[in-house]
């Protein structure tokens, strides 16, 4: 196998702290997809912005509906009727020039190299990339010669070593098994594989471990790491655990109904968050370390209906410090709040922040 | 629990229940519990045939349950946690008679203070007792039915339990949806118009509204969103207190069950591998596989990265399980010993049990050392 030389020397998944700042790769502007369904339009992304840097892993965290998925969806141009990207750019770059990922024809050859290419995808169902009618190896080797010229045998060579490195065990029997004869964990792994075998440059990983075990996760999220650090790709993970998000990400982009309410790097979000949401999704989190049967301390409400969008700050009904005929009414514009901190926020200035990180308190 | 002894015991029992009570000896010697014992479950196993041609020919089983013995005392909480495939749901099933156990016992004291065994019941016998067991299941958009209003659901098993009176029925699900936070003008609502939070409140309303004394949650969390997760682990916890509920509460996710439980059990293809109160599970777990899935647990503070090393390997197959104990290609204290010789379950300090051959020789990292 050849994946590409990192940029630095190899490190250890150790020193991931360390990690060096790459240079822009994906630069999303403005973002705005909505989905115009017979019972009216659904706003999925509200105009999101933010950058995935060589190298680095950025997690996008959020409930339900607040977009991450859709947004990872409009990256590959893959969202499905009735859905729309409605304005922004997207733009890839890639030998010194930017490609506007939006303007490219979606089924275009273009957009095709780089699925897979330069931007490949796993997401929560592995079974839903694979086709239950072919073996792994006939996927993983078509997969290989979609994006280079190799011939059969050196593609099945490739694929082979591909499911090595993500840690199948007996490969080479594997490659003529069929998906749905792996247990769940090596099912994502050899999507994985599959995703990585025209070494994209940016991997995007969709709820990756959501439907698998807490031991099955930890020996995934270990393997993703081990890959970035092999091949300098860049990820960027959606999830909607706050555990995996510090675990492995660098930055963070907190979603809330399609607006990106906080971007932060994440020592800082999870030790400084500025945003309200962000402060009551940490603290409501259930902690190892809280003592027994101890309540947590609650977000009022819930997520409100796609169609039943708030005005002004999406999340004014829910805020407990919502400041009225301001919050309900504009909705707040970018603030800075650190270096490569941002925040959506009326309050921004106006309320004092607690500064340290919420868990492991004992809240009643 | 009076007069609830060994096998002898309780047919006396027996007679004093009328029929419920199938008079089987027990294999094992179950001790004699203190006062407040709710259920006991003994030696419970549930095997499922194996479909497949091979299989039928070897007879080989899926031990989803295997041997498995643990109380529930009046008003608390015991956690069953586990990965897929560690028979919690099953062994929850099994003692609320969803499922029906392929040995063992499943020993209710019943409001009346009988001892019957649930697991040895037929359906007949079984109904008097039904309204004292109620479930809560994981996907409140699966397991209510999208026919019917809030009003129909929730007072469907007191139709079912022969509440004839139009108003009494009316006048309990008001009550039951104030109880859960519900507002009472949602009754002629259906179940889509609703939240996911707002759907399990009214799972709970439903299981809740026949007065049961043991609620067996499935799951109920897990679903959800993590801000309205909190709300209602927080509504578990009130109703309790409330209401005196006893709670046998089954979860993948540790960090849930330390908020929710008095007492945990960790499952491990089958078998229970460790049973004690939450804060020693903990803070000092005695079976490798405690203290591994604890490790695994993403800690939501980065400061605190993960640098260890993951658990090696898969959770065994309950159709092929491995020898001697289930868990040991996978512990790194393994020896000869336990490759060849199942562990047997015991009692290593009061009040806490495992199932391992080396838990006092073992200094194992609890919660607090990551």
């Amino acid at each position: 196998m050849t994946p590409q030389t990192p940029t630095t020397d190899a490190t250890g998944p150790a020193t991931l702290a360390t990690r060096r700042d790459g240079a822009p790769l994906l630069s999303v502007r403005d973002l705005h997809t909505s989905y115009f369904a017979d019972e009216g339009t659904v706003v999925a992304v509200d105009g999101v912005s933010f950058e995935v840097r060589e190298g680095r892993t950025l997690g996008i965290v959020g409930e339900t509906g607040c977009g991450k998925s859709v947004t990872a969806r409009s990256i590959l141009r893959i969202v499905e009727p009735p859905g729309k990207i409605v304005q922004g750019e997207i733009l890839l770059h890639r030998n010194g020039t930017s490609v506007d990922l939006v303007q490219l024809p979606e089924k275009g050859d273009e957009i095709r190299a780089i699925r897979g290419g330069d931007i490949a995808l796993v997401f929560q169902e592995p079974m839903a990339a694979f086709s239950p009618v072919h073996t792994i190896g006939d996927q993983i080797v078509e997969a290989v010669r979609l994006h280079s010229q190799l011939s059969k045998q050196e593609a099945r060579d490739r694929a082979l070593e591909w499911l090595r490195l993500v840690g199948v065990p007996r490969a080479k029997e594997r490659l003529d098994e069929y998906p749905w004869q792996l247990s769940g964990g090596l099912q994502q792994r050899a999507m994985i594989a599959m995703a990585l075998v025209g070494e994209p440059r940016l991997l995007i990983a969709d709820e990756p471990t959501t439907a698998l075990d807490v031991t099955t996760q930890d020996q995934i999220l270990v393997l993703l790491r081990d890959l970035q650090d092999r091949t300098g790709m860049a990820i960027m993970l959606i999830t909607h655990d706050l555990g995996v998000i510090a675990e492995m990400a660098d930055d963070v982009v907190v979603m809330y109904l399609g607006r990106a309410v906080e971007e932060a790097p994440v020592d800082a979000l999870f030790h400084m968050p500025q945003h309200p949401y962000t402060k009551a999704l940490l603290r409501s989190i259930p902690n190892i370390h809280a003592g027994h049967r101890t309540r947590l301390p609650i977000i009022a409400g819930s997520v409100p209906h796609p169609y039943e969008r708030p005005n002004g700050c999406p999340f004014h009904p829910r805020c407990p410090d919502a400041i009225p005929g301001r919050c309900d009414t504009e909705a707040p514009e970018e603030s800075q709040a650190g270096d490569g901190h941002r925040v959506r926020c009326h309050l921004m200035g106006t309320v004092p922040h607690d500064g340290s990180a919420n868990h492991g308190e004992v809240m009643t | 629990m009076e007069a609830q002894k060994a096998g002898p015991a309780r047919s006396d029992n027996g007679a004093a229940a009328g029929d419920h009570t199938a008079a089987q000896p027990s294999e094992s010697t179950p001790s004699t519990n203190g006062d407040g014992v709710l259920l006991q479950v003994r030696r419970l196993k549930r095997f499922f045939p194996v479909r497949s041609r091979s299989a039928r020919r070897t007879g080989a089983q899926i031990r989803a349950v295997d041997d498995v013995t643990f109380d529930l005392r009046e008003g608390e909480t015991l956690a069953l946690v586990g990965e897929s495939g560690s028979g919690k749901t099953t062994t929850a099933r099994c003692v609320v008679r969803a499922d029906v156990p392929s040995a063992g016992e499943v020993l209710l004291r019943t409001d009346q203070g009988e001892v019957v065994d649930l697991a040895h019941l037929s359906r007949k016998e079984l109904r008097p007792f039904r309204a004292q067991l109620q479930m809560i299941f994981q996907d409140p958009r699966s397991s209510l039915s999208p026919r019917l209003t809030v009003r129909d659901i929730v007072a469907e098993p007191l139709l079912v339990n022969g509440v004839r009176s139009d108003k009494e029925r009316s006048d309990r699900v008001e009550e039951m949806l104030r109880l859960v936070g519900l507002p009472v003008q949602y009754m002629n609502r259906y179940p889509h118009a609703f939240s996911g939070g707002q759907r399990q409140r009214i799972g709970i309303a439903r299981a809740l509204a026949l007065n049961p004394r043991l609620v067996v949650a499935d799951e109920p969390v897990s679903a959800l969103d993590v801000s309205v997760q909190a709300q209602i682990l927080n509504l578990l916890l009130d109703l309790q207190e409330r209401l005196g509920l006893t709670y046998l509460f089954v979860s993948h996710d540790l960090s849930v069950v330390k908020h929710i439980s008095d007492r945990v059990a960790v499952m491990y293809v089958g078998q229970i591998v460790e049973l004690t109160d939450t804060e020693t599970l903990f803070t000092a777990p005695q079976h490798p596989y405690t203290s591994a899935l604890m490790a695994a647990i993403p800690v939501p503070d980065p400061r605190v990265r993960n640098t260890r090393e993951a658990l090696p390997g898969e959770v065994a197959n309950p159709a092929d399980p491995p020898s001697g104990c289930y868990f040991h290609p996978r512990c790194r204290f393994a020896t000869e010993q336990c490759k060849t010789e199942a562990p047997v379950w015991r009692e290593i300090a009061p009040g806490h049990q495992v199932r391992c051959h080396r838990a006092e020789e073992l200094s194992l990292a609890g919660a607090g050392d990551l």
